[in-house]
Formats: C-alpha cells, sequence, structure tokens
C-alpha cells in the first residue's frame, strides 16, 4: 500500500500533449510554436452555489465571505484575485478559487448564510482550462454554436460567461482580459473534450500544459 | 499550344489526364475549359439513350460533364468539370458509358429511343415485382452514376460555427458592392461565392465600371473588403442550403484545387452560419433553346462560350452560329468575332431586333437572319451544321424553306433564369415575371433580400445599384448603419437592351412528337415530346410530371431545364405558367459530400466516452469494457486467456467466498438541499423519507405519472434537510430534469434545490465476506462493526489518508462497503484498496459479474427487467410503496387503474431450467404449452439469464402472465433453433433468501 496520496487532476493524462498537422513547410516547427495552448489549473475549490438573487442578505452576506460581488446579470461573472464567481442561471452561482480548499470555503459560508440555499463541493467533478493563442476563437467557433464574437461588443465587454455545448459535451466558458479563455468542463467528459480540443488545434499547432 | 487555346492566354502548363488519355491544361484552367482547348467533344453519355454529349455550360448547370475524379479511397463522383479546378496531376474519367464514351453499349439501345418514353422504367420492370431488385441493378449499372469509393475517406473534413451581421451570397457585381455597403458600418460580414476567385460574371466581361475593365475594378474591391478586419471572404465556397431563422450552410473547400486528396489538414469545411441578414446576389442562369438534336456535342449557351473565349482563352469550335432570342447573345458573336474564328450568322427569333449590339453586329459584316429558327442540329459526335428556317412571330411554325450552315458550334440563348434556388429554400413561392420572361424570387419568408441577376435585374449598373442598396439595407436592418449609400452610382459602358422574346420551343418542320428528339434537361433525356406524351397520358401537376419524366432530377437539378419543362408542360395544358407553376427548389443546391456534413464527429470523436478516475487502471488490467449510455464501464477482467463465461465464474465466486471490488463511479449522483427536501424526495420515491435519520440510507423506486417503474436507487441522509440521491447509471441526467420539472413547474413552493454531483465522487464497491476486513485496514476513524455502522447506514471518514463518505449499500447481496471520495483521488483509494485486500485475493470485477450477483439475489435493473410498463407490484415490489403517506407520490394513482390492479399482468418471476446447465437466452418468449402450433400464446418472456457459479445451475429472471400465482409451475422457451427449453417457476430470489449475508 502507497504511502503517498496521489491526486490525478482531470487532465492528468494529456499535461504535454501535443498535436500538429503535418504540412510540408508548415509554419511550426516545434512545441513552442502552438497557435493553441491548453493548460489546466492547479486543483482547486469548485462549489455550486444555489440561493435566492431577490434576497440581498444573502448577496451581501456571499459578498463578505468571498470578498467579491456576486453577479446577477446573466452572463457575467465577477474575479477578485484567484476567487471567481460564474453566473449560471436565476439562483445558480459557480464558485471557483484556484488552488483553494472547498471545505474551508463550504463552512465559511454555510456558517454566514442563513435560510434556503444549497452549497455543493463539485471539486472533484471538474476542472478549469484556460485557452491561450490565436487560434482559440477559432476553437471556439468550432467547437460550440455559440456567439463569442458578441462579447466584444456586449456590454460589459470583460466578465462574460456562458454554460453551453462545448463539441459534444458541455462547457462553462468565459472570457480573460488577456483575450484568452477560460472552460470550466467535466471529469467524465475531460477525455473527450481533450481529444476533441487536441483534434481542433491541430492545424494550428496545439499543447497541453499543466497548471 | 492546345489546338483551341486563343494564343494571347497563357501560363504555366498543367499536365492531366481524361479517360485514360493524357492531355495539358494551365494554370486557372478548369477541367472542362481545358477539354475544350484540347477538342475532347464527347465528354459523357445520356442517362437513358446513352446519347454523346459535350459540355454545354461553365458552372453549377453544367448537365452533361459529370465526371469521376481521381481513384481508390479518395475518389469523388459525379463533379462536374466546369466546377474542378486543374491541377497537375488531375486524373479524371467519364461517369457513364460503358465500355467507353466513344462506344457506348446503351447507345445501341438509345438508337431505338423511341422505345424510351417517359415512365419507361415503371412501365417495363412492373412485374414480377420480385425481380425489381434485380432490374434495378442492371439499370444502375447500364446508366452510371458514379462510383463511390469503398475504402474509409482518408480526407479530413470539419465544421465552423459562423455569426454574422450580414451574409452576402454571391460575389459577382452586385454581391461585391453589397458587401462594400455593409463592410463599412462595421457589420459583421461574410461573403461566399462558388468560384475561386470574386467577380462573377464579371471574371468574363470586358465591360468597364468606373472607367476601370471589370478585372481591374474586381481586384481592388477584393482588396479593399480583405482590409477590413469584419469581413471574412470565402471564395470556393458555396452556400448549398438556406434553413429557418436564417441559419445557412456554406460548403467552402479548401484543397480540392490542389490534390484529390489532403495529405494533411481539411479538405472541406462546413461553415454553419447564423445570420441576422442575408443579401442573396447569386446571380443567373442562361436558359438553352429547345431545338431538334440540341444535344449534340457543340451545342452550347452563348454565355458558356464567352466565358470560356474571354476568361480561360479557349475557343470552343471554328464556324460559330448564335441563336437567340434577346440582345444579350449578340455579345458572344463579338467576343467569338475578335479571336478571329468565323461567326457564320446570328440567328434571332425576333421579327424586328432593334437593340445597340444588333448594329454592332452587323457593323462587322456578321450575317443577322431575323425571325428565324435555328430548328435542328446535325452531327454525330459533334455539330456539322444548323439548320435555320423563318419562323412565325409567335414562334410556334417554320414558316419558310430550310437552311444548311456550315457549322461546328452553335451558341444558343432563351434569355436568362434568375438563380432563385435559396430563396425557395425558405419556402418563398416564385413569381413568374413575364416581361423578364422567368421567375422571381418569392417575396421573404426570413430576413433575406435578393440583389441583381437573382432578382430578374440583368443590366450591370442595375446589379450594382441594387447591390449597393441591399448591403445597406441589411446592415441597417441588423442595426450597423443609417442604410445610407456611399457609393450611390456607377458609370458603366453598356448597350442598352430590347425585349426578348419567350420561346420555350422551336418549331420544326414536324410535330413535336414525329421531330428529332429536342431536349429539354439533357442529364436525364427528358425531351419535350415526353412532357407532351405525360400530359396525354393524363398528369397535370408540374410536380407529378417532374416525377413521371424525371425532368430537373438530375445533378444539375434542373437548372437549365425546369423552366422551358414548365413552359412546354404549361403550353401543353392550355395554361399559362404562372398556372402551372414551378417545382420547389430545396437543398442542397450542389451536391455535398458526406464527409464534409460529418465533420470531425467521426472515430473516436463520433460520440463522447465518459471515463471514470479508474479508466486507466482497469486499461493496464485488460479489462473488456461496456457500453453504459456513454460510460465505459469495465464488463470483466479476463485472465490470461479467460473466456467472458470463465472470468464472471471467477469474479462471481470470489464475491461470494472473499472479497471483490466494483468501480461503480457511474452511478448517478444528485445532492438535495433545502427546508423541504425529505417531502419533495417523498412525492418523487413511491415510499417515504420523512422519517429518515441523518447516516441513513434508503432504496426506493421512482414512477411515472402511469404508475411504471422509471429508476431506482438508494437515497441518504447526509444531515438535517440535506440528502444525496443514487440513481441508475443511465438515468442519472433523466432523474436530474424529473426532479427540477416537478420542482419549478408543479410545486415552485417547496424549498428544495439539487445539484449533479455524478463527476465529483469517485465510487469503490468492496463487497464480500471479507470486506470488512479490508476497509479495517485503510481506515481507523470509523467503528466498523455491524452494531456501530449497520446495513443501510453511512459514515464519514478516512479512508487511506483521504476524507471518504462510506455507504453500506450492498448490490450484491453480501457484505458491502461503497467508498466514495472526490475523483482527484479516485485512482489512489482505488489501488490502496487492492493492496489492503491482496491477502483476501480481492478480485477487480465487472457489470458483468454485478449482473449475475444481483439476478442471484433477485435485485431488479431498471431497463432490463423492466420496460416501461412494469408497476412495484408486478416486480413483487409492493413491500416499497408506501400506502400512508400524506400527501401523494407520483404515480400513485395510476396505480389503482383497473388495468394495473388485473389479474394476469406480467409478473417477475424466477426461472430456472429443468436441465441446470442450460442458460436461457435473455428475450426467449415464454409458453405454458410446448407442443401449441405456431403462433403460440405467449406468456411472457425472459428479462436476465445468467449461469450462476455460486450456485452451480443457471438462473433466470421472467415476467411471466399471472406469474406470482404459478409458482412451481414447468414453463417453455421455445428457441429459434428448434429446441424449447423447460424451466420451473421459482422465487425470482435464488441466493440466501432470508437477506442474511449483507446484514452480517
Amino acid at each position: 500500500m502507497s504511502n503517498s496520496i496521489v491526486q490525478e487532476s482531470v487532465l492528468y493524462y494529456f499535461h504535454g500533449a501535443f498535436n500538429k498537422s503535418a504540412v510540408p513547410g508548415s509554419l511550426f516547427s516545434d512545441q513552442t510554436d502552438c497557435g493553441l495552448v491548453i493548460k489546466e489549473a492547479p486543483f482547486s475549490a469548485h462549489l455550486n452555489l444555489r440561493g435566492d438573487a431577490a434576497d440581498s442578505e444573502f448577496c451581501l452576506a456571499v459578498a463578505k465571505v468571498l470578498n467579491l460581488t456576486l453577479p446577477l446579470v446573466a452572463g457575467t461573472y465577477s474575479r477578485n484575485g484567484n476567487t471567481s464567481i460564474y453566473w449560471l442561471g436565476p439562483s445558480e452561482w459557480l464558485i471557483v478559487e484556484i488552488g483553494g480548499d472547498a471545505a474551508v470555503i463550504e463552512a465559511t459560508m454555510r456558517k454566514a448564510l442563513q435560510g434556503h440555499i444549497s452549497i455543493v463541493d463539485v471539486s472533484g467533478g471538474q476542472t478549469s482550462i484556460n485557452m491561450r493563442g490565436s487560434a482559440a476563437a477559432t476553437l471556439l467557433k468550432k467547437s460550440s454554436v455559440y456567439d463569442f464574437e458578441a462579447w466584444d461588443s456586449a456590454e460589459p465587454t470583460a466578465g462574460r460567461v456562458v454554460q453551453t455545448t462545448f463539441a459534444k459535451a458541455s462547457a462553462v466558458v468565459s472570457n480573460r482580459p488577456d483575450g484568452s479563455y477560460d472552460l470550466v468542463i467535466r471529469r467524465s467528459f475531460a477525455d473527450y473534450v481533450a481529444q476533441w480540443l487536441l483534434d481542433a488545434g491541430a492545424e494550428f499547432g496545439c499543447r497541453v500544459e499543466q497548471g | 499550344m492546345s489546338r483551341n487555346r486563343l494564343e494571347s492566354h497563357t501560363g504555366a502548363t498543367l499536365d492531366f489526364t481524361f479517360n485514360g488519355k493524357a492531355y495539358q491544361g494551365i494554370v486557372g484552367d478548369t477541367l472542362a475549359s481545358a477539354l475544350l482547348a484540347n477538342g475532347v467533344d464527347v465528354v459523357g453519355r445520356s442517362f437513358k439513350y446513352a446519347r454523346p454529349r459535350g459540355i454545354f455550360g461553365h458552372g453549377a448547370e453544367e448537365p452533361n460533364a459529370i465526371i469521376q475524379l481521381g481513384a481508390g479511397a479518395a475518389t469523388i463522383p459525379n463533379l462536374k468539370a466546369t466546377q474542378v479546378e486543374l491541377y497537375q496531376g488531375l486524373e479524371a474519367s467519364s461517369v457513364n458509358g460503358w465500355p467507353s464514351v466513344d462506344f457506348d453499349v446503351m447507345g445501341i439501345i438509345g438508337a431505338f429511343g423511341r422505345l424510351m418514353p417517359p415512365g419507361f422504367y415503371y412501365k417495363t420492370f412492373m412485374y414480377p415485382k420480385k425481380l425489381w431488385m434485380t432490374y434495378e441493378h442492371f439499370i444502375r449499372k447500364a446508366a452510371g452514376l458514379g462510383a463511390t469509393p469503398v475504402e474509409a475517406d482518408p480526407d479530413s473534413y470539419d465544421k465552423l460555427n459562423q455569426h454574422c451581421d450580414v451574409l452576402v451570397v454571391g460575389a459577382g457585381p452586385a454581391g461585391l458592392v453589397a458587401a462594400r455597403e455593409a463592410a463599412r458600418t462595421g457589420a459583421r460580414v461574410i461573403i461566399a461565392d462558388e468560384q475561386s476567385e470574386f467577380g462573377g460574371s464579371l471574371l468574363a466581361s470586358k465591360q468597364t465600371i468606373d472607367g476601370r475593365i471589370a478585372t481591374d475594378w474586381i481586384a481592388s474591391l477584393v482588396a479593399e473588403l480583405a482590409a477590413y478586419k469584419n469581413v471574412q471572404l470565402l471564395p470556393r465556397s458555396t452556400v448549398f442550403g438556406y434553413y429557418d431563422h436564417n441559419f445557412l450552410t456554406i460548403l467552402e473547400r479548401r484543397t480540392d484545387h490542389l490534390a484529390l486528396s489532403a495529405p494533411s489538414g481539411t479538405r472541406q469545411r462546413i461553415h454553419r452560419v447564423r445570420a441576422a441578414q442575408v443579401v442573396l446576389a447569386t446571380g443567373a442562369f442562361e436558359r438553352p433553346l429547345v431545338f431538334a438534336h440540341n444535344d449534340i456535342p457543340g451545342v452550347m449557351l452563348a454565355s458558356s462560350v464567352s466565358t470560356y473565349v474571354n476568361r480561360y482563352g479557349v475557343a470552343p469550335g471554328n464556324k460559330l452560329v448564335v441563336f437567340t432570342t434577346n440582345d444579350n447573345a449578340y455579345q458572344t458573336a463579338l467576343d467569338w468575332h475578335q479571336t478571329g474564328r468565323q461567326v457564320v450568322a446570328v440567328v434571332d427569333s425576333r421579327t424586328n431586333p432593334s437593340g445597340e449590339i444588333v448594329d454592332a453586329v452587323k457593323a462587322l459584316g456578321i450575317e443577322v437572319l431575323v425571325g428565324h429558327g435555328l430548328i435542328e442540329a446535325r452531327g454525330k459526335k459533334r455539330v456539322k451544321a444548323a439548320l435555320v428556317a423563318p419562323i412565325n412571330e409567335s414562334g410556334t411554325q417554320v414558316v419558310g424553306a430550310v437552311r444548311y450552315l456550315d457549322s461546328d458550334l452553335i451558341a444558343c440563348s432563351g434569355g436568362w433564369s434568375p438563380a432563385i434556388h435559396l430563396s425557395s429554400h425558405t419556402g418563398a413561392k416564385p413569381v413568374w415575371d413575364p416581361n423578364i420572361v422567368g421567375f422571381r424570387p418569392g417575396a421573404s419568408k426570413q430576413q433575406e433580400r435578393s440583389a441583381g441577376a437573382c432578382r430578374g435585374t440583368f443590366d450591370l449598373a442595375g446589379c450594382l445599384a441594387e447591390g449597393a442598396s441591399a448591403g445597406a439595407e441589411a446592415a441597417k436592418l441588423s442595426g450597423r448603419g443609417d442604410g445610407g449609400l456611399q457609393f450611390p452610382g456607377f458609370s458603366v459602358e453598356e448597350y442598352s437592351e430590347q425585349p426578348q422574346q419567350a420561346l420555350f420551343l422551336v418549331p420544326h418542320t414536324q410535330s413535336t412528337s414525329r421531330a428529332p428528339s429536342q431536349f429539354v434537361d439533357f442529364q436525364l433525356d427528358v425531351s419535350a415530346s415526353g412532357i407532351e406524351l405525360a400530359v396525354r397520358e393524363g398528369f397535370e401537376s408540374v410536380e407529378h410530371v417532374k416525377r413521371y419524366t424525371a425532368l430537373g432530377f438530375g445533378t444539375d437539378q434542373g437548372k437549365l431545364g425546369n423552366i422551358n419543362g414548365m413552359a412546354i408542360l404549361a403550353n401543353a395544358l392550355d395554361q399559362s405558367i404562372a398556372e402551372t407553376g414551378t417545382t420547389i427548389f430545396r437543398p442542397s443546391y450542389t451536391p455535398t459530400t458526406f464527409g464534409a456534413i460529418a465533420g470531425r464527429d467521426v472515430n473516436h470523436l463520433f460520440d463522447p466516452e465518459r471515463y471514470t478516475a479508474m479508466h486507466r487502471w482497469h486499461q493496464q488490467q485488460g479489462a473488456e469494457f461496456e457500453d453504459v449510455g456513454q460510460w465505459k464501464r469495465p464488463w470483466y477482467f479476463p485472465q490470461s486467456g479467460e473466456s467472458l463465461q470463465k472470468a464472471v465464474n471467477r469474479e462471481g465466486l470470489a464475491v461470494r467466498n472473499s472479497v471483490g471490488i466494483l468501480d461503480a463511479s457511474t452511478l448517478g449522483k444528485i445532492d438535495i438541499q433545502g427546508p423541504d427536501a425529505a417531502e419533495f424526495i417523498t412525492r418523487m420515491y413511491t415510499n417515504s423519507y420523512l422519517k429518515l435519520a441523518p447516516g441513513k440510507c434508503r432504496y426506493g423506486v421512482m414512477l411515472k405519472e402511469d404508475g411504471m417503474i422509471f429508476d431506482d436507487g438508494v437515497c441518504a441522509c447526509l444531515a438535517d434537510n440535506h440528502y444525496l440521491m443514487f440513481t441508475t447509471t443511465g438515468g442519472a441526467a433523466g432523474v436530474l430534469a424529473w426532479l427540477e420539472l416537478w420542482q419549478q413547474t408543479e410545486w415552485p413552493e417547496l424549498q428544495v434545490y439539487f445539484t449533479s454531483v455524478t463527476d465529483h465522487w469517485t465510487t469503490a464497491t468492496v463487497t464480500g465476506p471479507n470486506a470488512r476486513k479490508v476497509i479495517a485496514k485503510v481506515c481507523n476513524d470509523i467503528e466498523l462493526s455491524n452494531e456501530a455502522f449497520g446495513f443501510m447506514d453511512w459514515r464519514d471518514g478516512t479512508v487511506a489518508g483521504v476524507k471518504a463518505r462510506i455507504f453500506r449499500i450492498s448490490f450484491t447481496g453480501e457484505l458491502s462497503y461503497e467508498v466514495n471520495v472526490p475523483a482527484h483521488y479516485g485512482r489512489h483509494i482505488w489501488e490502496a484498496l487492492i493492496a489492503a485486500g491482496e491477502e483476501f485475493n480481492i478480485t477487480p470485477y465487472g457489470t458483468e459479474t454485478m449482473h449475475v450477483l444481483r439476478a442471484e439475489k433477485g435485485f431488479i435493473i431498471v431497463g432490463q427487467d423492466t420496460d416501461g410498463s412494469m408497476t412495484p407490484a408486478d416486480m413483487n415490489m409492493d413491500w416499497v410503496v408506501g400506502k400512508n403517506k400524506a400527501f401523494s407520490f407520483i404515480g400513485k394513482r395510476s396505480l389503482q387503474r383497473s388495468d394495473t390492479v388485473r389479474e394476469n399482468r406480467k409478473q417477475l418471476v424466477g426461472l430456472k431450467t429443468l436441465k441446470g446447465s442450460d442458460v436461457l437466452p435473455e428475450g426467449a418468449q415464454v409458453v405454458f404449452d410446448a407442443k401449441q402450433k405456431i403462433p403460440m400464446s405467449m406468456q411472457g418472456h425472459v428479462t436476465s439469464s445468467y449461469y450462476s457459479a455460486s450456485l452451480g445451475h443457471s438462473i433466470a429472471l421472467a415476467v411471466v402472465k399471472g406469474g406470482h400465482s404459478r409458482l412451481g409451475q414447468v414453463v417453455y422457451c421455445p428457441l429459434a433453433d428448434g429446441r424449447s427449453i423447460a424451466a420451473e417457476i421459482v422465487s425470482s430470489v435464488f441466493y440466501d433468501p432470508k437477506g442474511e449475508r449483507q446484514h452480517v
């Protein structure tokens, strides 16, 4: 019996994966020339929050605990440092703290929140990946029917998120100020999604990094 | 230099072969222009009569030059040579004509063409019916529709989801200026054109726009568009479908102009476009004229002759006769004259043509025969002569002497038909306009407008003006710009045109039925006399005539023949064209490859495979996998050379005698929180959860409103107002949706939230008499004794250093611990349990053994032992139905329906074969009288059946009519191989009937 406790992240078996089309005289000389770079975030806290958005006490309490405003506008998220709250629905949010401890967050929030709420640790079931590179926007077009370009003229343009279909799986997709995108994907579909991304990104050169 | 190539036209040469012969073309050629340059007259044989056919058009309308490209896995059938860009090494052949296009066996049949009237196949091959398959095989082989590759497609295809404000279809003059007006407003614009270059008809034009020759004007406009970041230019891209909600599909051919197969990258890409506004600028097709033997190679569209001369530098003949009903085709005479080859005459059906261009032609000394018809072409594999004669003003009769014109090329023009296909896809009904002698697009059904020739505007200035307005309007309606024009006017040099004549069937000295064939649809050999015959045989509707004669059914979809055919039909029916109407165009506009439609959803990406956190471990152990929904679950773990049965025997005995381990991570798991959680759950299941205390679990069955079992599983109380519901693997998503549906629509007053945690938890089930000993080795913070941690309890604790939740739930009937940890620790916990169990020979087992073990216990699997028509009582599970619940539960009322309470319903029982080694096939029918004659009275069927190693004989579960009162009765399962297996009806619980082993 092993003494060390080994954790396997959702994309554990894909770290270092690389794919590109073997076009003669292609632009890509090596792995560093990739139009698409997928980077999995380190182990993080993911919690699903349900509550009444019309209840100002609830909203304030969440904001106080997380030091972050609860986004109430559809399709937006708020972020402070490593912590983000993504709007998923009128009464549903996803809290992600990169490198955070879900048990601590859950305990703190249960203490602070009154009334009918639900907070569920889903950290083991999903992961956050960042998708950057010149082909990132095209990859989204290959994978999803959502109009991500519309975010460029939306109000606000930053801090946008959508939970949508991604190839034949689903993803929570959000934009970052640096022009890259974050995806939250489900563990059981991750092999499929990773293979999809490596395939779709092959024409631009694509690699997967460990966060 | 090829014999028909004009000296002024030069370029790098490309080698290619056609029907095995080597030729040369030059860069920029299509296969059609290269073949014409080489003087290849016969490129195929017609579908029915196998008549020799030559290149007729220059684009998507081409009916004759249907070719097979390449050979082997990447071969492509049924391409039009006019749309195939030439590349070095291209190999093409005709799709029909056997043994060759120059000597065709079917041509002999074709010589008796009158023996094959419309409906020939229907009439001839009707009887006997069973031979139809044989006939069809022969007909297809003889007719030739190209060959599909039998190997896997070596190429890659993909899709791109696009959104834009304005999609412009067609990059001719109207489309280009529409795109420019839209682009400057900042609108997101996509402009797609099927040709390799933008410019449309202008590519073959010598006109000037704003003082510049057309090709220069195009180049600068395309450069301007390319500079806009908000504009996407898609050449070689055919918009092939226009669907509801302004959804359009574009096929982009990315590598077809380079080689037969793309060594890497994407050969073709489908753009799935959702456009706010659409501008259709799809142009028009020139209409051929229907005269006798108008299908002989050397008869072409006038615009095609001009295109080959002006764009490709190819003069496909020597002595040209132009036959027209309009001014436009006179341009072809001018273009031909420029090549230095002879224009024999222009034959104009109008009695008094007076346009400027007519005078221009006359001024060159070219003979113009007015009030004449070209009534017949002569020649076999190439036109040798044109027969012309005076015709009456209405174009219905020959009224003078026939004259022979020595000629090898006939350019004909019966006017222009707007390409209304995409507008028609939307359901807009085309409108006949006698002024343009054609159908215009009907009133818009979607956010689209047509501009230019596809709207019936044929002069260049008009096309440009309409295009600009359409672009600005579309942008404005998409929320961009004010609709004003940046470029309101264009200065264009063009001849003003006089009215054309509507002439759909050129008269002959003989009646239509006696005259040589006057073809309407070249590809399918539909002639004017065939359409008239269809009318005489009683067909009246255009849709019926289309199907009877096959008019417009070819790969060209009647782009050339439809209007003439309908007009001839209208005339035969003695009604107007508007009354006759037109058939409806449907997607695809041109044939689309299946590869492109499939995209990347092929092979391992065809359907997602869902994996648990231990998937790699299972693979490394050599597990065979079973598909459960999209999950890949270990089916069994064969040791070297073991069969399924041997592996299952070994795995099952290990669980019964020592300990086994199962990956149960795929079970659906739903976290339920809220003050009304217990009440809500109690309404969903048949039994009650109101008194379930924290730390406790309970098994429940869910019904649909009809009282039939729909899912089952265990629900655990985690804390006050906090529950965890387990569902079946396949039912997880459906159950969550079911809960949300009832909460949101029926009981919004119940305060409860649901969250899926299926992926969060990894579950390892340790089961068997030694299970406690295994758990004890890795967990020391839970009191594991049966008294402290009993059956149907759960506890929080630490397993192998990881915070875990353990449930004492059993699906095997043995002492069981289901260890749950967050999935990041899944493989760690699994390997730790395997290591801890080593001394007990812990045995990983798969779904097959799981099925056997639970069947030994008579535990049902929803979806296997039930089929949506089984109540809990049918399953002998009345004990799970709470009769006295305060509210009610879903399906309760239906349990009292006369049908659900009647006797003789199919009920779950066990079957024990009289001969223990006989294993009944699942699905076998159960009868009471083995000797009854077929059709036998079927009394039920086997739902689950296995060989049980623990019991040493086969076991089966079955549903049998009135089964619960038939214990001890012998029934029979007649099999397809003639055997009939006898079995005794027994209790469905075969093993440990008192259920003691799981309580230890």
